[in-house]
């Protein structure tokens, strides 16, 4: 982290076209610097740079300070238990952290405190695990990395806990929604070092973000 | 004879690794010398303001620490048996020892007393940040001293040890629990409903603030008040602007108290270093007044932080207010290293081999008395081994005692003029 310049760490994939179009529109970001495989993007201004992460590494790259912000989403956050400030929502990649079970068995999921040990396959295992033991059930996790829905289906677990975002990949797979962990969406957050240190330019950006906002939602 | 080959085989196998417990390190060569010439430095900035040693044991009853630390520092504490049966913990910080020691044996000397202290302490938390499960804290504790101008020295004393240490541009953001505090009073909310609010205003989420006030049916001004704190921070003016949100007269106690601390700061020279954050909630369940934390570019986490606990040593004995910091010496470490301060030397001045005669030991211990870092090398057959030796070891300057003398220095060799003393060519680094 250098103390005049300021770097800003992306999630790639699902939030990313949606964040580099805010950051274009608020003119941090040139339109032009699309695709590539380039992991450190300049930016449209000379002390602005940008940072390519897996979701997963966001959180961490801000907390380390190694980036003063970052674009990443609350379930990505919220499973890690970050020390970041999260100054502002915004207004893309929603969708719902949940349990899923199978079709033909959705009383399962009533059943499941009746359960000593039900199995549960998810990518957020902190987040399902912390869901399932304030209601009282010790659950097995399966932490899985890809492929959720396919725990059941094969039956390695007997419910899910995965995003959702129109919910069809559930119902392909024969499964149905019964409980909502988490509503999730794109965060802008910050590092707590940077946040002081380089106050004036950090809250420049952050008027200049939500004045885009704003303005998108006026017109 | 290569140093290294001796060096890195035995009985002709590399020696096994021996694997050390999670959260503990090594600290010898650079990162020995660097850690205590940090630690010299502060202790001779906290002994000039007046402050005398306290060395408080390293294991103590779990159930004494239990009693000043919060829930969270509770769970972190390293915990195991006395022979007989008693829970003991290491010291989390050092704090509480102070707390206890002065409630508990010092209540009836005069006050104020102060105390500085520097070790280690120990928390079962995932190595993070630069922090291991053992690490380095120094710091000050003020105790007895209930006003604003105790809180001013503390806070002068930060800055002063932070500049000591070679730091440049740090900020040292600065909070009071008592215009939250004042803020829950007015709201009235159930605690769980606080929590979420700390939660909020932690994270600087205006987002969640926005929904909590909205639940809440929160309105008017309370509602302003909540909505527009994590905005009240910043270098200027923002005492001014939170008299406009004051609900009650602890609110206003608190901005009455800064404003007095605003003017100790000002005659100690250095407002310029800080932050006024009136939503810094950081440590709700431990302080009573100011929080503070320091920050240094390079570096994403705080390495000092401090504050107000007129509430613990009260815990051990009759209550006395306090306020202290500490600052976390690892951080230190590494925020010099990204500031580009040079590193300490750890290495001797000097190397000295060949023959071991009375006139040779006799300069040796001249050098030593002189305040010279002097080794003895007894195994190097020939000046060229002991060269080697020095130069790997960083030594600056060696010495090979034989006829002639022959003196070394960073990769040239001279043999001593005739008539010359050799303790007279070996300088600085």
């Amino acid at each position: 982290m250098s103390p005049t310049n300021i770097r800003i760490a992306l999630a790639k994939g699902r939030l990313e076209a949606e964040a580099r179009d805010l950051l274009t529109a608020a003119g941090l970001m040139s339109p032009h610097d699309r695709g590539g495989r380039a992991l450190i993007l300049p930016g449209a201004e000379p002390d602005v740079d940008f940072l390519l992460a897996k979701p997963a590494d966001v959180p961490v790259y801000v907390e380390h300070g190694v980036a003063d912000l970052g674009i990443v989403g609350l379930d990505v956050l919220r499973e890690g238990n970050y020390d970041v400030y999260e100054p502002m929502l915004l207004p893309f990649g929603h969708c719902r952290l949940s349990v899923a079970v199978p079709q033909d068995r959705v009383d399962a999921y009533h059943s499941l405190r009746l359960n000593p040990n039900p199995r549960v396959a998810t990518k957020y295992p902190h987040l399902a695990l912390q869901y399932f033991h304030a209601r009282g059930v010790s659950p097995e996790i399966i932490p899985l990395s890809g492929s959720v829905e396919l725990g059941p289906l094969v039956g390695l677990s007997d419910v899910i806990v995965d995003l959702v975002q129109t919910g069809r990949t559930l119902r392909e797979n024969g499964l149905v929604e019964v409980r909502v962990i988490l509503e999730s969406q794109a965060v802008l957050i910050a590092n707590r070092a940077s946040y002081r240190l380089k106050e004036a330019r950090l809250s420049d950006i952050i008027h200049r973000l939500q004045r885009v906002l704003t303005d998108h939602h006026t017109t | 004879m290569d140093w290294r080959k001796h060096m890195t085989t035995y009985n002709g196998h590399r020696p096994p690794g021996w694997p050390l417990p999670h959260g503990v390190i090594d600290r010898f060569w650079q990162e020995a010398a660097h850690l205590h010439a940090v630690m010299d430095t502060l202790r001779d900035v906290f002994r000039a303001w007046g402050y005398t040693e306290f060395i408080p044991p390293t294991f103590e009853y779990a159930d004494t620490l239990n009693t000043g630390a919060g829930p969270f520092l509770q769970e972190q504490m390293y915990r195991f048996f006395d022979r007989d049966g008693k829970t003991l913990a290491l010291r989390p910080d050092m704090t509480i020892p102070t707390a206890r020691l002065v409630g508990s044996k010092l209540f009836d000397q005069p006050f104020p007393q102060r105390f500085f202290y520097s070790g280690p302490v120990f928390r079962y938390t995932e190595p993070r940040a630069g922090l291991q499960r053992e690490f380095y804290q120094a710091g000050v504790e003020l105790i007895g001293v209930e006003r604003a101008a105790g809180d001013g020295e503390i806070l002068a004393l930060a800055v002063e040890a932070l500049r000591s240490l070679g730091l440049r541009e740090f900020r040292i953001v600065l909070g009071q629990m008592e215009f939250f505090r004042g803020l829950l009073d007015a709201l009235n909310l159930p605690p769980k409903e606080a929590e979420a609010l700390r939660s909020a205003l932690d994270r600087k989420s205006a987002p969640e603030l926005q929904r909590l006030v909205s639940r809440w049916g929160v309105k008017g001004r309370a509602r302003e008040a909540v909505l527009q704190l994590p905005y009240l921070h910043g270098a200027g003016g923002v005492l001014k602007q939170a008299q406009n949100y004051t609900l009650n007269a602890r609110m206003a106690a608190a901005l009455d108290r800064l404003h007095a601390l605003e003017q100790v700061l000002d005659a100690y020279g250095v407002t310029s270093h800080m932050v006024l954050d009136l939503a810094e909630v950081r440590g709700m369940e431990y302080y009573t007044g100011i929080t503070f934390e320091g920050f240094v570019p390079g570096l994403g986490v705080a390495l000092l932080s401090g504050g107000r606990y007129d509430d613990l040593v009260g815990k051990f004995g009759p209550p006395q207010p306090a306020v202290g910091f500490a600052i976390t010496l690892d951080r230190v470490l590494r925020a010099r290293e990204e500031q580009g301060i040079p590193p300490t030397s750890w290495t001797p001045h000097l190397v000295v081999g060949g023959a071991i005669r009375a006139d040779t030991v006799h300069r040796v211990q001249r050098l030593r008395a002189g305040g010279r870092h002097v080794a003895w090398h007894y195994t190097a057959d020939d000046r060229q081994s002991l060269w080697t030796y020095a130069r790997a070891m960083h030594i600056p300057w060696a010495v090979w005692c034989d006829d002639p003398v022959w003196v070394w220095h960073e990769g040239r060799e001279f043999p001593l003029p005739a008539g010359d003393e050799w303790s007279d060519h070996v300088g600085e680094r």
